[in-house]
């Protein structure tokens, strides 16, 4: 098993197609490395100077990461890691 | 002619106990701002006159065109073939559905000259917009004035909504920091949109609106909720902890109100004599032309270099052509109109 980070749709090119990625990590930090490690074009989507940008929002297990550890936080096998950005439309 | 029950026709939601006759005064005694009357807008509008709320000044600055009426349900054919602007259309309609409710519509370009103004007199303002640069201005002015406001956005089969009660809730800059830069979001333009998502999504808007006006304030959705309608995903997520984020919040718990006071957002200049209008964007950092590009070819012609992406499209007849920089700043040939400019760049380059 391994820690799940689910892709919105308008990421969803970057990491070519897939709905959600596996991938290892015992923090948050660690397990979105590894998602940019394997689809790379997600770099520039989610990350600006090094900095997640700020229109996008990290969920653990449901729980904003700014209230737990941010980067920092524990992630463990099965968690799943939600990528939630703004939605512009309407 | 005057109705001897006036209230017979809203019996069956004041049967409803959280709602009741009490609940139902509430309404028809309470004012709505609604802040674009697209697909959104058009929803929550005929929800909540057709609930009683007593007074909904409906502001919109967008004609109604063909590619409206797949979502957007008051309009038809005719709005269409009279070239009516959407705020009277929708008034029209709105007053047939139901002429005791005040139906005031507004056809303007909201943006932080006015938004006050438009917001003042409302117990509740509601997010019908298709852009982040008005949902950032109606939270500055909400947490500004203390009024309610229920955002909502909904794109491709994707929606999101969440309730801001000033001093109580995390406001939209709690739980989103920044907007989306231009260009860096999908729109209902460029992504498409299903309307059965934008329906729900206005459900839920207006049926926190109907909880706000009715003085229901306990039963309002504290949390962040998403749905996908296509993957058959609902989430909801804990966002009361973000609120006032640390007392580091600009807007509601610095009280700087950047969007009101201009620091962010587009402002527009006429380009006299070349049928033109300059659409700038403050604090857009540098847009990523190849994104841009595979976005828009869908819906027009585009080429681009390292300096500006050209793109050219058609719209009900009327040819466009935009020249976008880098820093965001774009040149839309075609019309000599700020707000035909400022609708055209929100569509397209988005934000």
């Amino acid at each position: 098993m391994a820690i799940r980070v689910e892709i919105p749709g308008p990421l969803r090119e970057q990491a070519g197609g897939n709905t959600e990625v596996a991938v290892t990590g015992a923090t948050v930090g660690a397990a979105l490395a590894d998602l940019v490690r394997q689809h790379p074009a997600l770099e520039p989507k989610l990350f600006q100077n090094g900095a997640l940008r700020p229109y996008i929002n990290v969920f653990v297990n449901d729980e904003d990461i700014r209230y737990l550890d941010e980067m920092d936080t524990k992630v463990t096998d099965g968690v799943i890691v939600a990528l939630i950005p703004a939605v512009a439309g309407g | 002619m005057t109705d001897p029950n006036p209230l017979e026709r809203y019996s069956r939601q004041m049967r409803f106990p959280g709602l009741g006759k009490a609940g139902q005064e509430k309404l028809l005694a309470s004012r709505v701002t609604l802040c674009g009357c697209g697909a959104l807008g058009t929803v929550l509008a005929n929800t909540l006159v057709r609930a009683g709320v007593g007074f909904v000044r409906v502001i919109d600055r967008d004609f109604v065109e063909p590619s409206n009426l797949q979502r957007q349900v008051l309009f038809d054919e005719a709005d269409v073939a009279n070239n009516l602007p959407k705020a009277e259309a929708a008034a029209v309609k709105l007053r047939q559905i139901n002429s005791s409710v005040r139906v005031e519509p507004v056809v303007a370009d909201i943006n932080r000259t006015n938004i006050e103004e438009f917001c003042r007199d409302a117990d509740l303002i509601l997010d019908g917009s298709d852009n982040f640069e008005i949902r950032y201005l109606i939270n500055d002015v909400a947490i500004k004035h203390g009024k309610p406001w229920v955002y909502g956005g909904a794109v491709g089969a994707e929606g999101m909504t969440m309730t801001v009660i000033p001093g109580e809730t995390p406001c939209l800059r709690c739980v989103f920091e920044a907007a989306p830069a231009p260009g860096e979001t999908g729109t209902c333009e460029t992504a498409g949109v299903l309307a059965p998502v934008v329906s729900i999504v206005a459900s839920y808007q207006a049926t926190e609106a109907i909880k706000l006006l009715s003085g229901n304030k306990a039963a309002v959705n504290r949390e962040l909720l998403m749905l996908n309608v296509w993957e058959n995903t609902t989430r909801r997520v804990k966002v009361a902890p973000l609120a006032g984020r640390k007392g580091k919040c600009p807007c509601c718990a610095v009280r700087n109100f950047e969007w009101l006071d201009g620091a962010h957002g587009t402002q527009t200049t006429t380009l006299c004599g070349r049928n033109a209008v300059q659409v700038s964007h403050r604090a857009a950092g540098t847009l990523d032309f190849g994104y841009l590009a595979g976005v828009l070819r869908q819906t027009g012609t585009v080429s681009y270099n390292k300096f500006l992406l050209k793109f050219s499209l058609v719209e009900n007849g009327d040819p466009f052509e935009f020249t976008v920089f880098p820093d965001g700043r774009a040149i839309i040939k075609g019309t000599s109109e700020p707000d035909r400019a400022r609708t055209l760049y929100a569509k397209y380059v988005g934000h």
